[in-house]
């Protein structure tokens, strides 16, 4: 198929600002904001951040950097004390679409693994699919509980120069952030009540009860008999601190693999008083580590067998195997399609123009216009394993096209969007910043969206890689009643 | 609850426990050492502690030279990061166990911690100064103490908080007894010393590595003897650092917790049991005290290899879906 080559001219170079209109005045729904700041001064701003950055590392609140070494490195979550705010009926429009887009991928998942119908009727070309590396022929033919693959996803948005949402990425498999969207706003709430006092910002912290709600629906034994248990790969994961908090907050049982066991396609906990049967399992472990039977057979982390009680319907699976191949970067681009299939409507969230590095003239035209794009690995997340072509080196660039050319269905390439802008309280200044937004959808009885989301900023003048890994930080996201 | 949870719940407070004991002895000693004794050498007053918590052979290993000074001693005790045994790595560990089992303990435990830990280990980054120990080791009970507290006033009275106090429990009898036994055999050992003021202050300071000065001279007027120290460090069911105290004390624990009929941690206890009661203290001079505390901590260590067995490897001997299909 070919992807339609788009000149990059066209385009207006200067990033969308969230908090300045261009005369920069503060655009409506940040005027009690920015009244209530000039109003007390903004030298109030450093000493509340101060109390931010201690109230966080009191808790606790960290995460993981990977570095060279062996073990991980613990840091302090980031924080900025601004506000992101979203208007009502701009929420309303994501809501809808981020709805639309996690029906339309579930329906795809459960026909990839039974009929295939949208391969055979070429929406999506079959060896995107084979030679993916999520798509997993185990689980071919097995039907999840209510044929919901991802209960749980966190669809990353960005804003394009015009102020246009756009879908960056789908994320299906084990999506993290939603502790920090909650933790953020406890923050917030503790330093800075003036602010709310001004607006009417809906809530987010019933999320954790909403995703219990989901998790006992899929129970094979019934919902109030059901035994949850949150799988984690253990401390040393990045992610621990949400695990931990997600366990506590739900009160589910945080286990590891060797917590657990399988006998006669059953797991079991193992506890201080002998084995307990477990019904649902919330999954933090990639699937390549969830079954050493099955995929991964050097993995440590999973549980041996468990992906056999599955088939057996004797536990549920969230999010199911095999959903990555619907976040796979090259299938990305066939999303709008996919909505247009199986649902029969128009997308009502665009996504990034991407091109296809299998396909002859998308590939040509990305090598020969590396520097204006981001390349990435289609299978990896966390801004690893990407190329920002603006900031490259030119060895860099010679590195990314030899793996662009020895393996082409590995990379795709998008032109870079200058992601949109707000104003940080950095060191005794206000800044402007490039953010993106992460919304989490949980799919249950119905699918929900809570209203916000993860907010994530690029600390770094001018940089537009908003992952915590690679420095980045976050912000509180309101989205206000009517 | 899960066996992995029920061990990381055991050795927070078991770590925690240890971090304060190897305060209170090397507190003790920093303190006495202001003044000097007749007669007494560095290394007679440091030697002991070495040998309390069994670092001695690291000890000669770090420093061929054999010569025992204060500040080789704090450091190796404190803060060495080759030693297992040290405080700092204790804390370490105790606060990883409470990262495991962060789900399970009350929000404000895992803060007191988590704050702990990042001050010490901040703190410690630059040598731990002979006159700055004093100061040091008492921040790090006041934290200890604010962290069992707030156990004590924030947990359920569930499974949970029985594996906790069966951690530090097991940890404070181990630590008394070992107290007990170097320092009691040290001063019986030099015969001329006996009744002089350097042995009322060797008791002394036996007596304030446990706590346990102001509560003996309440309750025995007549000086300080062998013999009342016995009684009282062993037997007394009072003394929250004695071995009887904290024997009982496990016993309730496993009860909150739930133990197997049959088992390994019943039999145990009951040797425990058996151990220190039916016994005065004028028996267990006359068998000799080394002996009998020796006895009581091989049975002690019988009792952690119990719990691996009935708690935190139950599964291995659990019979459900044994049966083939």
């Amino acid at each position: 198929m070919l992807r339609q080559v788009q000149t990059t001219q066209a385009r207006p170079t200067l990033a969308y600002h969230e908090f300045y209109r261009d005369d920069f005045q503060p655009r409506d729904h940040y005027k009690p904001m920015w009244e209530h700041i000039q109003h007390t001064g903004q030298h109030l701003l450093g000493a509340k951040a101060r109390e931010a950055h201690l109230a966080l590392h009191t808790e606790g609140v960290t995460f993981t950097v990977y570095s060279n070494q062996d073990e991980g490195i613990e840091r302090v979550w980031p924080f900025d004390i601004l506000p992101r705010i979203i208007a009502a009926d701009e929420w309303r429009a994501l809501e809808a679409g981020l709805k639309q887009r996690i029906r339309a991928l579930n329906l795809f998942l459960k026909d990839l693994y039974h009929g295939q119908r949208c391969l055979k009727d070429g929406v999506v070309p079959p060896e995107l699919i084979y030679r993916g590396k999520d798509f997993r022929r185990e689980i071919m033919d097995i039907d999840p509980p209510h044929d919901i693959y991802t209960h749980i996803s966190g669809v990353d948005l960005i804003r394009d120069e015009e102020g246009r949402y756009l879908v960056l990425e789908d994320n299906l498999r084990t999506p993290s952030g939603v502790s920090y969207m909650i933790e953020n706003r406890i923050v917030e709430r503790r330093i800075l009540p003036e602010f709310f006092a001004r607006y009417r910002v809906r809530r987010v912290e019933h999320y954790p009860a909403l995703l219990l709600q989901a998790l006992r629906h899929l129970s094979p034994r019934g919902a109030d008999e059901a035994t949850i248990v949150l799988l984690t790969p253990g401390i040393y994961n990045s992610a621990y601190f949400e695990h931990t908090f997600l366990a506590k907050e739900m009160g589910i049982e945080l286990a590891e693999g060797r917590d657990l066991v399988c006998k006669n396609d059953k797991v079991y906990l193992k506890t201080t008083h002998g084995l307990h049967q477990v019904d649902v399992i919330y999954r933090r472990v990639d699937d390549d580590f969830l079954d050493p039977l099955v995929f991964r057979r050097d993995s440590v982390l999973g549980i041996a067998g468990v992906i056999n009680a599955w088939r057996a319907g004797n536990v549920a699976l969230v999010n199911a195997p095999g959903s990555g191949i619907a976040d796979d970067k090259a299938v990305y681009a066939y999303v709008p399609d996919i909505i247009r299939y199986y649902l029969g409507e128009a997308p009502i969230l665009p996504n990034v123009t991407t091109y296809q590095m299998t396909d002859h003239q998308d590939r040509a035209y990305v090598l020969d216009n590396l520097q204006s794009m981001v390349v990435k690995a289609v299978a990896e997340s966390g801004g690893y394993g990407m190329l920002m072509g603006p900031s490259s080196t030119p060895a860099q660039r010679a590195e990314f096209a030899k793996k662009i050319q020895d393996n082409p269905r590995n990379y795709i390439a998008q032109p870079v969007i200058q992601l949109s802008r707000h104003v940080c309280y950095l060191d005794g200044e206000l800044e402007s910043r490039h953010l993106d937004l992460r919304p989490f959808i949980i799919y249950g009885q119905d699918i929900e969206v809570v209203p916000g989301g993860l907010t994530r900023v690029a600390l770094t003048k001018g940089s537009l890689v908003v992952n915590s890994s690679q420095g980045g930080g976050s912000k509180d996201t309101w989205v206000l009643a009517d | 609850m899960l066996s992995r949870i029920g061990e990381s719940l055991y050795w927070m407070t078991r770590n925690l426990e240890r971090a304060d004991d190897t305060a209170r002895i090397l507190d003790i000693n920093v303190v006495y050492m202001l003044e000097s004794d007749e007669g007494a050498t560095e290394e007679m007053q440091w030697q002991p502690l070495l040998n309390i918590v069994g670092a001695d052979e690291l000890y000669r290993q770090r420093h061929p030279d054999g010569s025992v000074t204060v500040q080789r001693v704090i450091s190796l005790l404190t803060q060495d990061k080759a030693n297992p045994g040290s405080l700092y790595n204790s804390l370490r560990l105790a606060r990883e166990n409470a990262r495991v089992v962060r789900d399970r303990i009350s929000h404000e435990m895992w803060e007191a911690i988590n704050e702990f830990w990042l001050q010490v280990d901040k703190h410690l980054k630059t040598q731990l100064q002979p006159w700055r120990a004093a100061e040091f080791y008492a921040y790090v009970h006041r934290e200890v103490a604010l962290f069992f507290g707030l156990a004590q006033s924030t947990m359920m009275r569930g499974e949970a908080y029985g594996f906790t106090v069966l951690g530090s429990l097991q940890e404070r009898a181990d630590m008394t007894a070992r107290i007990l036994d170097v320092r009691y055999h040290l001063l019986l050992t030099d015969v001329k010393l006996v009744g002089s003021p350097l042995d009322y202050y060797q008791w002394g300071a036996l007596l304030k590595s446990l706590s346990g000065f102001e509560a003996y001279r309440r309750k025995y007027h007549s000086g300080i003897r062998p013999i009342d120290v016995v009684e009282f460090v062993v037997l007394d069911p009072d003394f929250p650092r004695s071995l009887t105290y904290c024997v009982e004390g496990i016993d309730r624990a496993l009860e909150r917790i739930g133990t197997p009929a049959t088992g390994a941690v019943r039999d145990a206890m009951s040797a425990l049991r058996g151990h220190l009661t039916g016994t005065t203290s004028r028996d267990i001079l006359d068998t000799g005290l080394h002996q009998y505390l020796d006895h009581f901590l091989l049975l002690l260590a019988d009792l952690a290899v119990a719990l691996q067995a009935d708690y935190f490897e139950a599964h291995l001997s659990d019979a459900v879906g044994e049966t083939a299909q």
